[in-house]
This record gives C-alpha cells, sequence and structure tokens, in this order.
C-alpha cells in the first residue's frame, strides 16, 4: 500500500529516523539559497531581513500544512483564501480593537472552520463532488461571509492580537512558534498514532483501505476540516502580523499553499505526506522572496526568478530525469524494425510526454 | 400552457428582446452623441439640490476595480451620499470587481446591460479597463472614470476622466522633504501596484523639485507594494536591512505603514521622516512613538476619498441636465505637518477606529458606523 511517490522516491532510513527525498531536496535547496543569499545579497540574511521574511513564512507554512492533509488524500482545497480572509475579517472586525471581545472572535471564526471544513469533506469524501469545483465553490461561500461580515472592511487589529501573532519572543517571531507547535502536532498525529497511519495509509490507497476496513470516507472529511482549521490559524497569525489587513488577506496563500506541499514532496495522488518537508519550502519560498527583492532587481525579474525556482523544484519530483539523460545520452544506433511492438502501457509511467512520445515513435 | 404555445411565446420573446437591443444599440449610439449635446443643452436644476443635479431622473452605478479595505469602504460611502444628494438619482447601484478585471470589465457590462444612464468607474487595472469603458461610453451611458487613468480620450472612449492631481501630491511632499530634510539624503519611495499612473505621476513631480543631492534608494520610480500591508512589510525589512540609511519614507498610503514602521526601532534605528496620505491609525501611531523616534516626522495630504464627490457630480450633471462642473481634476490638500502644525497638527481620535481618514469630508463617527 505505496503511493505512486513512495514507490520512486524510497525513503533513506537509518534504524531510527528515516529521511525522505524531498527533505534532502528542499532542504539542501533552502540551505543552497541561504549560501547563495548570503554572498550575493548579504543583506537578506541579516536579523531584520529575518524578522520580517520568517512571520510571513510560518504563515505559509501552517497553510501549508493544513493543504498537505488534502493532498494526502489525494485532493485539493481551493478555499484556504477565503478562510484565512474570512478569519482575518472577523478577528479584527468584530473585537473592533477591543481585546476582550477577541476570544469569542476566535471562537466564531473556529465554528466558521469547522462547518466549512465539513462542507467540502462531505461533498468530496461522500458526494464524490470533484475537489477542485467543491473547495471553490465553499471559497465563494466563505469570500461571501466575509463580505457580509465586514462589508469589506476589517478593522485594525486588537493590541492584543498584535503582540501575541506579531511579536517577538527572545528576539525570535512568535509565528515561529506557532508554526513549529503545528508542525510538532501534525507530525505526530500523522505519523505515531494508530488514526494517523490509517490516514496516510487510506491516502495512499483508498480500495486497499476499504477493503481491510478502514473508514475511507472519515478519514477524507477529517482531512479538509483539520485543514480548515490550520488555515483559520493562518488567518489569525497574519490579522496580527500585519496591523490592518484587507478583506483578502488569504488571496497570496492559494497557490503558494500548494506549491510548498508539492516543493515538500507530498505527491499530488495522496499517500505520505512530509510537514518537516513542507514548512522548510515555505520558508524556501519566502526567502527567495526576500532575496530577489533585496537584490534590487525588478518586478518583472523578481516574477521570473519565482516562477523558475517553483518549476525546478517540482520538475525535480514530476520528471524522470533518468529517463530524460538516458533518452540524450542515448548514442544513434540501429533504427528498430518497422514491425517493433509498441511499449507497453506501463511502461510509459512517470515519463515525461516527450519522453513517452519518444518511446512511441 | 401547451408546450407548443410556451415554445412560441418563448421564442416571441426572445424575438422581442433582440429587437429591444439592437434598438437600443442604434439609439446608444445616437446618444453617445446626445450625451455630448445634453450638456449644451439647456440646464436643468432641482430646487434646494446642488447646481449639478438637473431634472431628469436617471439610474445611476458607481464600480469599484477593488472594494476590499476600508479606505475603498469610506469612498463608496461618499460617492453614494454625494449621488444622493440629487434626488434625480432614482436608482444607486455599486459593483466591486474584486482584484479581478475580468469582473470588473464584466461588472461594467452587466450595469450598461441593466440600463443605468450614468457610471463613475474607478478603473484599477488602467488602460485594461478602456474597451469596456469605450463599450459603456458607446452605449449611451455617461461614462466617467476616476483616479486611476485609463488611457484613452474623452468624447471617443469616455465622457471624462476625473483624475486626482496627483503631481501635486508629489510637489507637496519634494516641498516638504525639502524643508525638513534640508542637507539632502535618501528617500525610499513605496508606490501602489507596478506601472501604476498614480505612483508613477507622484515620483515625476518629486523629481522634478529634488535637487541632485537627494537620490531616491531602492526600485524606481517606487517599490511597488500593492498597497498591501504585507507586501509592504516584506519590502520594508529587506529595504531595512539593505540600506543603513533613509532619510525619508514616501508612501502614497500611509496606513499601511503601520505594521511595518517598529521594524525601525527593532532594528535600533530611528523611524525616519514620513511624507505621506493621512489615515487615523498611522497618525495615532506618530502619536505613540514620535518622541522615542527622533526622527520620525510626518506630513500628510488628504488621502483623496473625495476624489469620488466630484466624479458622481460631473456624471449626474451631464445625465440628469444639471451644471457641469467646472473642475476637472481632485486636488488633496496637505492635510497634517508634525513640525508646522499647518494647515494642522497630527490629528489623532482614540475615539474613533484607526481606519478612518479624518481629512475625508464624511465625519469619522460616519465612518466608523460603515460596515457594521
Amino acid at each position: 500500500m505505496v503511493d505512486a511517490l513512495a514507490r520512486n522516491a524510497p525513503a533513506l532510513t537509518s534504524a531510527r529516523f528515516s529521511v525522505s527525498k524531498g527533505l534532502i531536496t528542499v532542504g539542501s535547496a533552502t540551505v543552497i539559497l541561504f549560501l547563495i543569499s548570503g554572498v550575493l545579497a548579504p543583506s537578506s540574511i541579516s536579523g531584520t531581513s529575518l524578522s520580517g521574511m520568517l512571520p510571513i513564512a510560518c504563515v505559509l507554512a501552517v497553510a501549508g500544512l493544513g493543504q498537505m492533509l488534502v493532498v494526502q488524500q489525494g485532493g485539493i482545497d481551493l478555499s484556504v483564501p477565503g478562510m484565512i480572509s474570512l478569519t482575518a475579517v472577523i478577528v479584527t472586525h468584530n473585537p473592533d480593537g477591543n481585546d476582550a471581545l477577541l476570544l469569542p472572535a476566535i471562537a466564531l471564526a473556529l465554528v466558521f472552520a469547522v462547518v466549512a471544513g465539513f462542507a467540502n469533506g462531505l461533498m468530496i469524501g461522500s458526494l464524490r463532488l470533484n475537489p477542485i469545483i467543491a473547495t471553490l465553490g465553499t471559497n465563494a461561500l466563505l469570500y461571501g461571509a466575509d463580505l457580509a461580515i465586514s462589508g469589506g472592511r476589517p478593522r485594525i487589529t486588537t493590541k492584543l492580537m498584535q503582540t501575541i501573532s506579531g511579536g517577538q519572543t527572545f528576539g525570535i517571531p512568535n509565528a515561529v512558534f506557532f508554526a513549529l507547535g503545528v508542525l510538532i502536532v501534525v507530525s505526530v498525529l500523522v505519523k505515531k498514532t494508530v488514526a494517523g497511519r490509517r490516514f496516510e495509509a487510506v491516502g495512499a490507497n483508498p480500495e486497499a483501505a476499504r477493503a481491510i476496513g478502514l473508514r475511507v470516507r472519515s478519514h477524507q472529511t477529517l482531512a479538509y476540516v483539520w485543514a480548515q482549521l490550520l488555515y483559520c490559524l493562518a488567518g489569525i497569525m497574519i490579522a496580527g502580523i500585519t496591523a490592518q489587513p484587507s478583506a483578502f488577506e488569504g488571496d497570496k496563500f492559494l497557490l503558494p499553499s500548494v506549491a510548498v506541499v508539492v516543493l515538500g514532496g507530498t505527491s499530488l495522488l495522496g499517500g505520505r505526506g512530509f510537514p518537516l518537508a513542507t514548512l522548510i519550502a515555505a520558508v524556501f519560498l519566502q526567502q527567495l522572496t526576500q532575496f530577489v527583492i533585496t537584490l534590487g532587481v525588478s518586478t518583472a525579474i523578481q516574477t521570473l526568478v519565482q516562477a523558475a525556482a517553483l518549476a525546478v523544484g517540482v520538475s525535480l519530483y514530476t520528471v524522470n530525469w533518468r529517463a530524460v539523460f538516458a533518452r540524450f545520452s542515448r548514442t544513434p544506433s540501429v533504427p528498430p524494425p518497422p514491425t517493433a511492438a509498441p511499449p507497453a502501457p506501463s511502461s510509459l509511467e512517470n515519463t515525461t510526454p516527450a519522453a513517452a512520445s519518444a518511446d512511441a515513435v | 400552457m401547451k408546450p407548443r404555445t410556451r415554445f412560441a411565446s418563448i421564442a416571441a420573446a426572445a424575438v422581442a428582446a433582440a429587437l429591444i437591443l439592437t434598438g437600443c444599440g442604434t439609439a446608444g449610439g445616437a446618444s453617445a452623441g446626445g450625451g455630448n449635446t445634453a450638456s449644451a443643452g439647456p440646464v436643468t436644476h432641482v430646487d434646494g439640490a446642488p447646481a449639478w443635479c438637473g431634472t431628469k431622473p436617471i439610474s445611476f452605478a458607481l464600480l469599484d476595480g477593488f472594494g476590499g479595505n476600508s479606505w475603498r469602504l469610506v469612498t463608496t460611502a461618499s460617492g453614494k451620499a454625494e449621488a444622493q444628494l440629487c434626488p434625480s438619482v432614482t436608482k444607486f447601484s455599486y459593483a466591486d470587481g474584486q482584484g479581478s478585471t475580468e469582473k470588473a470589465s464584466s461588472d461594467i457590462k452587466g450595469l450598461v446591460s441593466s440600463g443605468v444612464n450614468a457610471m463613475v468607474v474607478f478603473p484599477d487595472a488602467g488602460k485594461a479597463m478602456l474597451p469596456a469603458l469605450t463599450a459603456a461610453y458607446n452605449a449611451g451611458v455617461v461614462t466617467v472614470p476616476y483616479r486611476v487613468d485609463p488611457g484613452g480620450a474623452a468624447g471617443t472612449n469616455y465622457d471624462k476622466w476625473i483624475g486626482d492631481d496627483f503631481a501635486n501630491d508629489g510637489t507637496n511632499w519634494a516641498n516638504w522633504i525639502q524643508k525638513n530634510v534640508p542637507s539632502g539624503g535618501n528617500i525610499l519611495f513605496l508606490g501602489g501596484p507596478a506601472g501604476n499612473s498614480q505612483s508613477t505621476d507622484e515620483y515625476n513631480a518629486m523629481t522634478k523639485v529634488l535637487g541632485t543631492s537627494y537620490s531616491f534608494i531602492g526600485e524606481t520610480p517606487f517599490q511597488p507594494t500593492n498597497w498591501d500591508p504585507t507586501l509592504t512589510q516584506q519590502l520594508l525589512t529587506a529595504d531595512i536591512a539593505k540600506y543603513p540609511k533613509i532619510d525619508v519614507i514616501v508612501s502614497d498610503f500611509g496606513p499601511t505603514l503601520v505594521s511595518s514602521l517598529p521594524l525601525f526601532p527593532q532594528s535600533g534605528r530611528s523611524i525616519p521622516a514620513l511624507a505621506t496620505s493621512d489615515g487615523n491609525s498611522l497618525s495615532c501611531f506618530w502619536e505613540d512613538n514620535h518622541a522615542a523616534n527622533p526622527d520620525f516626522k510626518l506630513m500628510t495630504v488628504a488621502t483623496g476619498n473625495d476624489n469620488v464627490r466630484l466624479a458622481v457630480d460631473y456624471a449626474v450633471a451631464k445625465a440628469t441636465g444639471g451644471a457641469i462642473p467646472t473642475a476637472d481634476s481632485f486636488k488633496g490638500p496637505i492635510f497634517e505637518d508634525s513640525v508646522s502644525q499647518q494647515p494642522n497638527g497630527v490629528k489623532c481620535d482614540r475615539s474613533l477606529p484607526g481606519d478612518v481618514y479624518l481629512s475625508a469630508q464624511m465625519p469619522g463617527t460616519d465612518q466608523a458606523a460603515l460596515g457594521k
């Protein structure tokens, strides 16, 4: 019962720890990025720069961990922006600067998260709707609530929330502690509990899981609920970090939340999740942004560099480089006889379209 | 109703609708010219209403490209309040493009087909909005884009563009910088989305006034922040780390800086002089922090919520047959100056939320009640 990624990317194992290919890849890339940053734009790794970069990276990491849980079940969640924006609106608009009203506002946001999560989960897990369509619909509903509550206008974050979410402890942004806390909780629950192991098993192969009596629908439904709770936390964090959030604060986290999951090595087909690699991927993406900003290149170049880095990162997992290299390094030989049988479909698995068509020729 | 009869009815309705639409198109083409003749015709006036309010009843629409922040909420409410001063405006509609050019264009087309007579549009996407604006104008709707320049020409693509004189803001900032940082220095200019005409006009005006002793650091003409507090924070952290000497920050949306400015004291540096636009949160932030930050002088220009009022006046006047205003752009006055105290010192009202704009014509208490 292994997913496509696990088949092709065996973990490096020792007696007690296993290190995934994703962790090695994104970890090395992050180290290299910081080294390049240190050489080409030293100020991008200064304390000031990191204190600005890390909180946003941590929000992305928390949203990314939520997305990872959904992706583990072979789904995708496009309601990330709606939940983050709605939470930012609720926890700023409802208290309206009054710290005493902060807790009820957070409780209300959590209620919305649970309801939205169950809505997504039931539509996808039980009614078998396409996750893209279902979560897009939920996203629209969440934005409807967002605008209904705020009229498009969040308020200033309360002092307490600015201190908790946007403050620092021992010189480290508090957002880092939130992200590490979430990382530990998700890792322990998924990797070290019976329910978590079943959760991964269901994601890797729902049919087999059903055959051995696991509650496939429940696991798939709950993935969306846990995810929404994490988006809700991300919304609380970003509301505290930016003193005056906009009503569309979550928009900028949609694609990056998927990108960090893929960069972290979690297969979009479902199965094993890699929480630590996902968190590091969030730091990688955010540091990349900080690096290109510090370089002082134009916005167009910044966007191109980020896109190129993302394309390279994703291609590490999705392209069968061994086949590509083999194709280009193969010396011209005697052409195959015209009656040669076409390759079996199974041999096309995990090859690029280019490689596949070349095989077929 | 038998199926065949029902089908015939639907077909008849469709043909009728097509004929009506065709008629509208033809009439629209004529009334595009007709729109111009309205202004040349006799000026009418509703007693007790402003001079720009004529007697012809109209349906009016206000359209935003992005309505998701408090500035837009106050601006929208100001536009609505202005339109309501004229009893001839019998119906008011509002649409928010939510940051999507496609939605903003389709909002325009939707309201044109719903029969509005006049519309005021905030064309956030600039020239990308020109086809939709032109279509509205050609359909005979009095079309008045405001604030952001959509390109094109008045009388061809729309009736009139009511801009904000952003160059005036740039000149005011530059004059203040010369007076308060007289020996020259490094200026960091944080603007809106890349390429937007507002920030570019401001930059050009500043460079005309400021001599060679001042240099703009970072990306020129401006660092694009999208007027987004999160992105502003990211950019500013990079800038603080990169530039050991920042003497002045100029920003055309001051309140987005409130979450970022504490990065200076966190880095052991004073918050520098700030020339920007007003906002209650920013003013209160200055009150709380200027003592500990000796370089933190503040000057603001009015943030321009009332730009929409002039655009509404123009559109309603043209559509109802009222007297068309002579002013063709909004000039935001200087609002606060922490040094000269002229025309005002820094105005922080702690009884009001941070996201009200005390420079606006709409009272702060009314702004605070919006969106509740």
